[in-house]
């Protein structure tokens, strides 16, 4: 059953729009990602979900209410900033407790509850600390664990690990999972990290200047984009138009038979493969070569513009030499 | 509350201003009449005048001597770590914290009294101890922004430490010193307390003047100064402000 | 070396406000505790024999006490209003906040006998509307002290309160509005304590100002509401009380100095 509705939401900041004509529904228990640029709309949105930003039109539901006009502070639900926004003058403790405090609840069972959100996001022993001596990762957690004490409805994340460091990322990526999967918490998450989004979600919804271009599960977004926006954003490096059985740009045209007509394809850098001339699809010339330790990867310039491809490691063609490079119809994607 | 606050701090300024304009004899509010008659009346009271003068005297030499002597203190603090800062700091907020009264009174009795200083070295004396720290805090928050480096390749270049200086530092914190400048000059300006017991009928300076005429008449003389005062006042801020952007320094 | 030439660099300011400002201070307040040649303590324990001084005092920590503690309900207000206006209105507001401080007391005072005056500004109002046959005496009371002292001081807690709220960390106001605090409850729970170093050092130099006025109490209490500093001016022109003014002085500097150690500890 459908848990959060979004229904033809504007947003905008003064006069300029920041949102348009969003729809977006989200099922219980599910783990939604909001991917996209910055300033594409994605924690506008999410602002709006929290009450934080007053929508110009449309409806938030949730759990079959209205809420859209109710204050922040009713909504019961839990938000991770990216920024934390833990209190620097309480303990970890006392930052968790803050709304159950708030909440009157009774003194045993709110340091039942507070204790063990704390365990589930692994800091037991660091209850008495202040922000101010708990680290990046560490202070992150205190802020997951102050939500989800609440057993909120939602749980928003607006880029919670945007500030670790890349070991630590991989590590709370798989922490955040299990706790969502242990809760059953629905859950939705802004990032603009790709890799994130596909490790993480049920679901990615790629928004685009206020706009979604995809609504779909991690396969679908990463191996059938559906826009040629998407398709770069997910790492398709090459982008042609495609149009009468060849691959067209500007003057050039490259004959190339695909099954079913589509008006643009796409390949990733790892399935082009870089040759020798005249073994591949077209040739062209090395302007830029990067050695990425399983491979190597070339900047070719073609006819049809500049291709990312790669070879392997005994490929010793230098910027400057012709090669040749294979489109494979079969690895592209089709938009 | 933030509009309350807003109308009442400034509301008393228009009131003020209003007043200024007033034609009548005597001071009523709302002016039964308008006109510049005060305004220009002002101008011609003898004691204004004089009093006048002695105010722009004793606050340029006072703002000068106080940044002569408070522009090497906020570069020493800045540039160098010393084992007695804290202490000088201390010493440099003290006049910040006596009453000024006890200053005027003090110069009064051990300066002009004891020492027969003239009476208006012992205002200019008395004002530059109050500006100093004036001028210390304000070039010191815009030497913390220059770092420390420059000095040093400008050393490195061949340039002595005067060099340096005049030629690398000083140049950097112009708007600061012009800040502490116009800070300094319009808090001499405004002084009342220090000079209360350092002025007489010889000498005088005008926010004295001011509170002297205001015991015997009852006419809106004081007003049209206040407002002149005010204009002045906004003037002298607003012109160094779009000029050298001074407000980061306050 | 660097060492000499920072010393160099110190010295004029330091021997100017030694020799100048200290060393005559100094002079001053000790005269006030030489009897019969010896030193003591006393002069300040029988300043407050005479009930005029008792009131003198009372007063002025009263009226201080009064103007900081609502110049607080106020400004916080006023400062959590100002912190939400964006930037090119926010230099405007900042602007007409400090220009007050920058215009002779004088005129801001004055500002206040053309309003309170026999046939000031609300006075007419007052005879105006019918509420009243004659003018009423609104100058020269307590309240118009309190009024005058009141707006002079202002701006320093509200400026004070907008540079501590601007220290606030990112977020932390829309965090308790998520957990489910309302506008008080977050407040209370977390402006309050998060600023409260802005509202000491605020009240600090509200209390001060206000205990050490002397313009103010000058032009809108006059002789019938005497405070320390007016009473200090009369004991030297008028009565002619030199020891006594002394005494005031170092009262002044001990009641300022308490109030600064005190402030500074509850921040603690």
């Amino acid at each position: 059953m459908t848990h959060l509705v979004l229904d033809k939401l504007n947003l905008a900041y003064g006069k300029s729009a920041a949102v348009t004509d969003l729809n977006l529904s989200v099922a219980q228990g599910q783990l939604i990602s909001l991917l996209g640029p910055s300033g594409c709309g994605k924690t506008t949105t999410m602002r709006a979900v929290a009450g934080l930003l007053r929508p110009v039109s449309g409806r938030i539901v949730l759990a079959g209410e209205d809420i859209t006009q109710r204050p922040v502070h009713q909504r019961d639900m839990g938000l991770v900033f990216q920024s934390y926004a833990l209190f620097p003058h309480l303990s970890a403790y006392d930052n968790v407790a803050f709304g159950l405090r708030l909440r009157k609840v009774a003194a045993a069972e709110l340091d039942q509850r507070v204790r063990s959100a704390i365990a589930s996001v692994g800091l037991q022993g660091f209850e008495s600390r202040l922000p101010a001596n708990l680290s990046g990762g560490q202070q992150q957690r205190v802020a997951v664990a102050r939500a989800i004490v609440l057993r909120p409805r939602l749980l928003l994340l607006d880029e919670p690990l945007s500030n670790l460091d890349a070991l630590l990322r991989v590590e709370m990526r798989a922490e955040l999972r299990r706790i969502q999967r242990e809760l059953g918490i629905t859950m939705l998450y802004v990032t603009h990290d790709q890799e994130e989004a596909l490790s993480l979600s049920d679901r990615i919804v790629v928004m685009r200047d206020g706009r979604i271009e995809q609504d779909d599960s991690p396969e679908a977004v990463y191996h059938h984009p559906a826009t040629p926006f998407v398709a770069t954003f997910m790492g398709y490096q090459n982008l042609f138009d495609w149009h009468d059985g060849a691959l067209c740009a500007g003057d050039a045209r490259v004959p190339l038979a695909v099954q079913r007509p589509a008006r643009h394809l796409a390949w990733r850098p790892e399935h082009v493969a870089v040759g020798a001339p005249g073994s591949g699809t077209l040739d062209g010339r090395v302007l830029a070569r990067s050695y990425l330790g399983e491979r190597i990867e070339f900047l070719v310039h073609t006819a049809l513009g500049p291709v990312k491809g790669c070879a392997d490691l005994s490929a010793g063609w230098r910027e400057g030499a012709d090669v040749g490079v294979r489109l494979d119809p079969a690895q592209a994607a089709l938009i | 509350m933030l509009v309350l606050a807003l109308v009442f701090l400034l509301g008393p300024f228009i009131v003020v201003f209003v007043a200024g304009f007033s034609g009548d004899d005597t001071l009523r509010f709302p002016p039964q009449q308008f006109s510049l008659r005060w305004l220009i009346q002002v101008f011609t009271v003898e004691a204004f005048q004089r009093s006048f003068v002695t105010s722009i005297v004793v606050a340029l030499g006072s703002t000068l001597l106080a940044l002569a002597l408070g522009v090497p203190v906020a570069y020493a603090l800045s540039r160098f770590r010393l084992p007695g800062a804290e202490a000088v700091r201390l010493l440099l907020t003290l006049p910040l914290i006596v009453p000024g009264i006890i200053v005027g009174l003090a110069l009064l009795n051990h300066g002009v009294l004891a020492l027969n200083l003239p009476v208006t070295l012992s205002l200019l004396i008395g004002h530059t101890t109050l500006l100093i720290p004036y001028a210390v805090r304000v070039v010191s928050s815009s030497l913390a922004n220059l770092r420390v480096d420059i000095d040093d390749a400008a050393v490195t270049l061949g340039a002595t430490r005067l060099q340096a200086f005049f030629k690398v530092v000083l140049p950097n914190i112009r708007g600061g010193v012009a800040a502490a400048f116009v800070l300094a000059f319009i808090t001499s300006f405004n002084q009342v307390p220090v000079s209360l017991f350092l002025t007489g009928p010889g000498v005088s300076t005008l926010p004295i003047e001011m509170m002297a005429y205001m015991e015997t008449s009852y006419d809106p003389s004081i007003a049209a100064l206040s407002t002149l005062l005010v204009v002045f006042t906004i003037v002298l801020v607003a012109g160094t402000e779009k000029l050298l952007g001074i407000s980061k320094y306050l | 070396m660097h060492r000499r030439l920072a010393w160099l660099l110190l010295a004029p300011a330091l021997l100017f406000i030694a020799l100048l400002f200290m060393a005559p201070v100094l002079a001053l307040l000790a005269g006030a505790f030489r009897i019969d040649g010896a030193w003591a303590l006393s002069p300040l324990i029988t300043f407050f024999d005479e009930p005029l001084h008792r009131e003198v005092y009372w007063r002025t920590l009263r009226i201080a006490g009064l103007a900081t503690l609502t110049s607080a309900l106020v400004c916080y207000p006023a400062a959590l209003a100002m912190v939400r206006v964006p930037p090119p209105w926010r230099g405007l507001l900042t602007g007409l906040v400090i220009l007050p401080l920058m215009v002779s007391p004088i005129a801001r005072t004055y500002s206040w006998i053309v309003l309170l005056g026999r046939n000031g500004f609300f006075n007419a109002l007052l005879q105006g509307l019918g509420l009243s046959d004659e003018p009423l005496k609104l100058l020269f009371t307590e309240g118009a002290v309190f009024v005058g002292l009141l707006q002079l001081m202002m701006p320093l807690m509200l400026l004070s309160l907008v540079s501590a709220l601007e220290n606030l960390p990112a977020d932390v106001l829309a965090a308790a509005a998520t957990l489910g605090a309302n506008r008080w409850q977050a407040f209370a729970k977390v402006v309050l304590p998060l600023t409260q170093e802005g509202l000491i050092v605020g009240g600090t130099l509200v209390f001060t100002g206000c205990v050490t006025a002397y313009i103010t109490p000058a032009l809108l209490g006059g002789p019938q509401v005497l405070m320390l500093e007016t009473l200090l001016y009369q004991k030297v022109n008028v009565m002619s009380d030199p020891a006594s003014a002394s005494v005031i002085a170092v009262l002044l500097l001990v009641t300022t100095l308490m109030v600064n150690q005190l402030l500074k500890r509850v921040s603690k």
